[in-house]
């Protein structure tokens, strides 16, 4: 009886000790759930969820299952710090998000300081130029997208003044600043520079003004419902001319949402589920199966992100938060090696990634892949 | 005058005779002590959101002196909090000046921003004051959102830094926490006083009856102007701490819902209380803080609880608590 009840209190003991509890893997997501983000930042959680779910079915990291925990930010600056520093507090392996600029920029000292990896969604070219060598990217920055853009628009459209018309958050802006630049640079004269309001209901004045500057082709950099109403204002006004853009513009919501008047739209698409390479499309299929609506670009950043910390713990064979960084600056990430990560991907010192990029149009209510780009560097 | 001016709350309006000691004095004393010692042990997380807390509340305390003590409905506090987290910043992290200078300045700027506000007050009443106050509102935000050589736009103000004290920077969390302890303290006290000198009595006798104040003497156009100079030099004040806290500014945290939230404080602490703004910033910061154990629905329970505390008490936390002390002693008394 008495070794009984010591065999029982010994079993007990190793169930609740930190060996078990070590089993798991944190990582803390903090991310735009309800405010001004909350489409992005859905987006990008559930592309995290799909992706934990797909390695924990497989064994975990190192035989690691994952514990996923996801925090809101409300997009807010204040509410983000609090989130970060929350889940530096609690332990997480690396921060998952956010996804919008501004809450990227309060909280990413503290990650810094803490020296964990801190994985973003956002693509304003400030983010990676602050010397945070702790920092990563999941998408192509704008500076890296628009000079393709501007190539395309100068070599393919041959125009030689552009519309230009985007939505004056920070997203809208970093794209603007680049893309202007961008076409500056190859001789494109930009004749219409035309902001307009996040959650903007009536594009019509704004498609007015941009016919009455008469482009060669207009350049749309929107966010998705938005983007949908200005393909639909400018469509009804009349304008002819090319219509391109940048991810979001060829986006499956922005499709559906503008219906017709979203065919002949082009563009430059970094993350795509339409793109013609297997990896994606069966990311787009698995995404859709788990969620019941197609992913946009925030739910493969979202996925891309997780896979990243499996590869390169798997890379440096232990769970080193500070090595999750140093292993990623300056790696090549191979679907060979790792098929999480969906395309090749090469990340730079500055936390900045490089890949293949897309040229697509939109035919018929569906994305069409015209060209694959290669990356920037060699 | 409105329903909830009709009774004057008593910690704002109550003066001990000579001799006594004050409570709120006492309280605010023991709180600063309470609050020095209270983040031990807690992590740099918690230590943030009661420091987050505080800074608030100091925004809440100067919208109390607008609305609660004043009567002026104003939806300018965000705007106000915003020229001073952007004086701050701007001062501070591009031209390199010390944060003590810049938050004096952050005060005085505010404060004559709020001279100018609220001039309007003294002709418009009620929501036409409302009115004008979010048309401030849009246009300071619009102002920080557009221009972006001054302000950095929609990126932001990035590395604002800390405050320096006998040459050390308060980088770490409890440091900073301890120096907002003592600003606040300090700033509290001053509230206090405000409403133990003739000027506080005067704003009370405009609330409760304008006219009968300006028969007997209380110039009603400087009171006003005053009160809302004075509330929004403490949404200032609050702005230059809320910018070394959080390191970096942009306009999303100083836009219209943000007035209306800072309003939502004010009502659900206790309007016109001393420490109103305290219970009111109490619900707004730390309890959707302290509701994320609820995982996804943690929005939802907090926009039910707000409604249900509005809905049993639409004086404020400290206007139930106010009822239920009265309710006792009521009873105390006709027992003995």
């Amino acid at each position: 009886m008495r070794n009984w009840i010591i065999g029982s209190a010994l079993a007990a003991l190793a169930l609740a000790s930190p060996v078990a509890a070590q089993e798991k893997v944190k990582l803390i997501n903090v991310s735009e759930l309800s405010g001004a983000g909350a489409t992005a930042g859905t987006n990008w959680k559930n592309g995290i969820d799909l992706a934990v779910a797909e390695i924990n079915a497989k064994g975990g990291i190192m035989g690691r299952q994952i514990e996923i925990v996801h925090y809101d930010t409300q997009t807010n600056p204040a509410n983000t710090r609090a989130a970060v520093q929350r889940a530096i507090d609690e332990g997480t392996y690396a921060v998952l998000g956010p996804v919008f600029s501004g809450p990227i920029g309060a909280s990413m000292q503290i990650a810094q300081r803490a020296e964990i990896a801190q994985f973003v969604g956002g693509e304003a070219a400030n983010l990676t130029q602050q010397g945070n060598p702790y920092i990563f990217r999941t998408s192509l920055s704008q500076t890296a997208a628009m000079p393709k853009l501007a190539k395309a628009l100068a070599t393919d459209v041959k125009a030689k003044s552009v519309a230009v018309v985007w939505v004056n958050n920070d997203f809208g802006k970093g794209g603007r600043d680049a893309i202007n630049a961008e076409l500056a640079k190859v001789g494109i004269k930009v004749v219409a520079d035309v902001s307009t309001e996040q959650g903007q209901a009536d594009f019509a004045a704004d498609a007015i003004k941009i016919k009455n500057a008469n482009p060669d082709a207009v350049f749309a950099y929107l966010n998705e419902e938005e983007s949908a109403r200005f393909l639909r204002a400018a469509r009804q006004q009349g304008i002819d001319k090319p219509i391109w853009g940048e991810t979001t513009l060829l986006g499956a919501k922005v499709i559906e949402l503008a219906g017709d008047a979203a065919n002949g739209v082009k563009g430059h698409v970094g993350l795509s589920v339409d793109a013609p390479m297997n990896p994606l499309r069966d990311f787009g299929r698995k995404f859709r199966e788990r969620f019941n609506y197609p992913s946009d670009h925030n739910g493969i950043k979202g996925y891309n992100a997780v896979y990243m910390i499996k590869w390169a713990t798997e890379k440096q064979k232990k769970f080193d938060k500070k090595g999750v960084a140093d292993t990623l600056r300056g790696a090549t990430i191979k679907v060979s090696e790792e098929p999480g990560i969906l395309m090749d991907t090469t990340i730079l010192k500055n936390g900045d990634i490089d890949r293949e990029s897309f040229l697509a149009e939109v035919k018929a209510g569906k994305q069409e892949i015209v060209a694959v780009l290669p990356p920037v560097g060699p | 005058m409105t329903a909830e001016t009709d009774t004057a709350p008593a910690a704002l309006a109550v003066r001990r005779p000579g001799g006594r000691i004050d409570a709120a004095l006492v309280t605010i004393l023991a709180g600063a002590l309470i609050l020095w010692f209270a983040p031990v042990g807690m992590g740099r997380y918690g230590t943030y959101v009661l420091t987050l807390w505080l800074v608030m509340a100091i925004a809440v305390m100067g919208l109390n002196l607008t609305l609660g003590v004043a009567g002026l409905k104003s939806l300018a506090q965000a705007a106000f909090m915003g020229i001073g987290a952007y004086a701050t910043g701007l001062l501070t992290a591009k031209m390199g000046l010390s944060w003590y200078p810049a938050f004096a300045i952050s005060a005085v700027a505010t404060f004559a921003v709020g001279l100018v506000v609220g001039f309007p007050a003294l002709r418009v009443k009620a929501h036409y004051l409302a009115f004008v106050t979010l048309a401030f509102t849009s246009l300071v935000w619009l102002f920080l959102r557009n221009e972006q050589w001054l302000t950095g736009g929609t990126f932001g103000l990035p590395n604002i830094p800390r405050p320096t004290l006998l040459g050390t920077r308060l980088d770490d969390a409890l440091s900073f926490h301890r120096f907002v302890v003592v600003v606040t303290a300090a700033l509290t006290l001053m509230i206090w006083w405000l409403m133990r000198s003739p000027w506080g009595r005067a704003f009370l006798a405009l609330r409760e009856n304008p006219v009968r104040a300006a028969s007997l003497g209380v110039d009603v156009r400087a009171y006003t102007l005053l009160a809302f100079a004075i509330g929004s030099a403490y949404g200032g004040m609050a702005g230059a701490l809320y910018a070394p806290l959080v390191e970096f500014i942009d306009p999303s945290p100083f836009a219209i819902s943000a007035s209306f939230f800072l309003l939502l404080m004010v009502v659900a602490g206790g309007s016109g209380y001393l420490f109103g703004p305290f219970i009111g910033a109490l619900l707004g910061v730390v309890l959707p803080e302290w509701l994320r154990f609820t995982g996804g629905l943690y929005l939802i329970i907090f926009a039910a609880i707000v409604l249900l505390l509005l809905i049993v008490c639409p004086k404020g936390v400290l206007g139930l608590a106010e009822q239920a002390l009265g309710a006792v002693v009521r009873r105390f008394r006709r027992t003995s």
